[in-house]
């Protein structure tokens, strides 16, 4: 269905950010990482150009730690980095504007947080056999502000007014529900509590895999749309009975404790406004036609 | 009862220094309430002259409050990252600079900063940029009974404190709140040898319900279902005993500071609900 939001009032403004390298830590300890068994691994992890994952795909099974699927993009200015984050919007549209790819065009379709802060972004696979390292990219930001006057108090966030019209949702008595994949308990909130709700990810936990196939967890994709359960999400991201947060899965899974696919919150609220409803395969890739 | 036994003579004492921390503000710095509201508090740095370990956790017109003196090296990652792995809660400090230069303290805590406690008359004496030395042991103690017990920052001295006992094939150790592992927030992201997890109060009613809000710094508790072996994460059936090591906040997410001292995911590990187990008893650290 179609809700009316504030569209009109929205401002469109321009961020841009350099395609990251991947960065490791130097000697002795790294680098290597641990996973949850104290087993030191040594993976891709965030950053860089990903050719071969992309929206769409499992987060599980890759030789990667919280993966960032197609492009990552950061500022070297951490002031101007956290513009970047904030502002970009799932379903922003992304331009190269230097080096061989300039003017392919891509999607926003995530952010990570702590510990790396980038943007993520979907090019399809030419395009990104053409990008390069710190080639610019720009994003038309728009959404932050978005608001449904209907719905005063779900909070949006990093969410494209463009892709939420097309998210499947009804309004049941004043109560916007979410068509989404799964829903995930809180006790599996990890990763990104208690830091900032306006950009970031917040991860699923995934180191008891009994609990996350109990729990519907174990067949998701990257670009499925997700319901957090009693997470308050409106500043930073918490514990609260009867709130609820949407999200859309951005990276893959990882091995280390606290983490799992990480997802890049979208909308929230903290009694009771907000609730979702099965709504299998709804999916960012095929909403937005994003092809590798 | 038994105690279990351990492999504390092999264990290495080691000096570690860092300097007394002063309050570091951005402009602008408010922290948000969960609705929203900005709010300026003090809690986090320094020498903290009236909030001291035993004290309570809730209720203080701060945020993060940090017990004691916050001491740290930001200038130096190395030197700061020893100063964090090494130092274990119950080790002996000892300040060696300034005014208060020669008066010992203890470890009472590890915050992004390492708390360490001294009498109120040193606290009087001394100012951020004082020296105060860590003598760390308690990296490595194991027990040698229990392969999958791990203990995290716990300095021989606490351990023995602590009064753990052991029947029937598993360690017992008293505790003053046990918290749901679904409250569980900040801090999922880092190893659990490093700073602490928050526990997530934004759920107010719920923290008066379970008597969460009753909580004491210096506070020994209990976690089901959590395992802090090398981060921490859910896993079923895990248990894992922790310490409150500074106070509660406003921001969603966040709440009063829960470093690990043990571990075990298989049933190793029973606790006993005792509203006295706190460190300020067991170390004697006084008012």
């Amino acid at each position: 269905m179609t809700l009316q939001t504030n569209i009109a009032d929205i401002v469109s403004v321009s961020v841009v950010g350099q395609v990251a390298n991947p960065v490791l830590s130097g000697l002795p300890a790294e680098p290597y990482r641990l996973d949850v068994e104290g087993k030191a691994f040594l993976w891709p992890t965030f950053g860089g150009i990903v050719y071969n994952v992309s929206v769409g795909d499992s987060v599980y099974g890759w030789s990667g730690d919280c993966v960032h699927p197609g492009v990552s993009i950061a500022h070297p200015d951490a002031n101007k980095n956290r513009g970047l984050n904030i502002f970009a919007c799932v379903g922003n549209e992304a331009l190269v504007v230097s080096g061989a790819a300039q003017g392919a065009k891509g999607v926003v379709t995530g952010k990570s947080g702590r510990f790396s802060d980038q943007v993520i972004v979907h090019f399809d696979e030419a395009t990104r056999r053409e990008i390069a390292v710190d080639d610019r990219i720009l994003v038309r930001s728009e959404g932050v502000g978005l608001a449904v006057p209907d719905c005063p108090d779900v909070s949006f966030k990093s969410l494209s007014p463009s892709l939420f019209e097309k998210l499947p949702k009804r309004l049941n008595d004043g109560v916007l529900e979410m068509g989404v994949v799964a829903v995930v308990p809180p006790h599996f909130v990890g990763a990104g509590a208690g830091l900032t709700s306006e950009g970031g990810s917040l991860h699923i936990q995934s180191t008891d895999r009994n609990e996350l196939a109990s729990q519907g967890l174990h067949a998701l994709r990257l670009g499925d749309v997700v319901a957090f359960q009693d997470t308050d999400s409106r500043y930073n991201h918490g514990y609260l009975r009867g709130a609820m947060s949407i999200g859309i899965v951005g990276q893959t899974d990882g091995p280390r404790a606290g983490y799992g696919p990480g997802c890049t919150m979208v909308m929230t609220a903290p009694a009771g406004q907000l609730d979702c409803y099965d709504a299998p395969g709804t999916n960012i890739a095929d909403i937005l036609g994003l092809r590798p | 009862m038994a105690s279990p036994r351990t492999n504390e003579t092999t264990l290495v004492e080691m000096a570690v220094s860092g300097i007394v921390t002063t309050p570091a503000v951005r402009p602008g710095q408010y922290i948000p309430h969960p609705d929203g509201r900005g709010a300026v508090l003090p809690g986090m740095y320094g020498v903290t002259y009236n909030v001291r370990c035993g004290d309570r956790a809730f209720g203080w017109a701060g945020d993060h409050v940090e017990p004691g003196v916050s001491i740290d090296d930001d200038g130096h990652s190395g030197r700061h990252h020893a100063l964090h792995y090494l130092n274990c809660i119950g080790n002996d400090a000892m300040v060696t600079s300034g005014m208060a230069a020669g008066a010992r303290g203890i470890v009472v805590g590890e915050h992004a900063r390492i708390l360490v406690q001294f009498d109120p008359d040193t606290h009087d004496k001394m100012a951020p940029g004082d020296r105060v030395q860590v003598m760390t042991k308690g990296q490595g103690l194991r027990l040698e009974d229990y392969p999958g017990v791990a203990l995290k920052k716990m300095s021989p001295r606490l351990f023995h404190t602590m009064g753990v006992t052991e029947s029937a094939g598993r360690l017992h150790v008293n505790v003053a709140i046990e918290l749901p592992v679904r409250i569980m927030g900040s801090g999922a992201e880092l190893n659990s040898e490093y700073v602490d997890q928050d526990l997530m109060s934004g759920d107010r009613a719920l923290m008066a319900e379970l008597g969460i809000d009753q909580m004491r710094l210096g506070d020994l508790i209990a976690i089901r279902h959590a395992d802090h072996h090398w981060g921490r994460s859910y896993r079923e059936g895990a248990v894992s005993i922790c310490l409150c090591i500074h106070g509660d906040s406003i921001m969603t997410g966040h709440g009063p500071g829960i470093l690990t001292l043990m571990t075990a995911r298989d049933g190793e590990i029973d606790f006993t609900i005792d509203p006295g187990a706190n460190i300020a008893t067991l170390l004697n650290l006084g008012a």
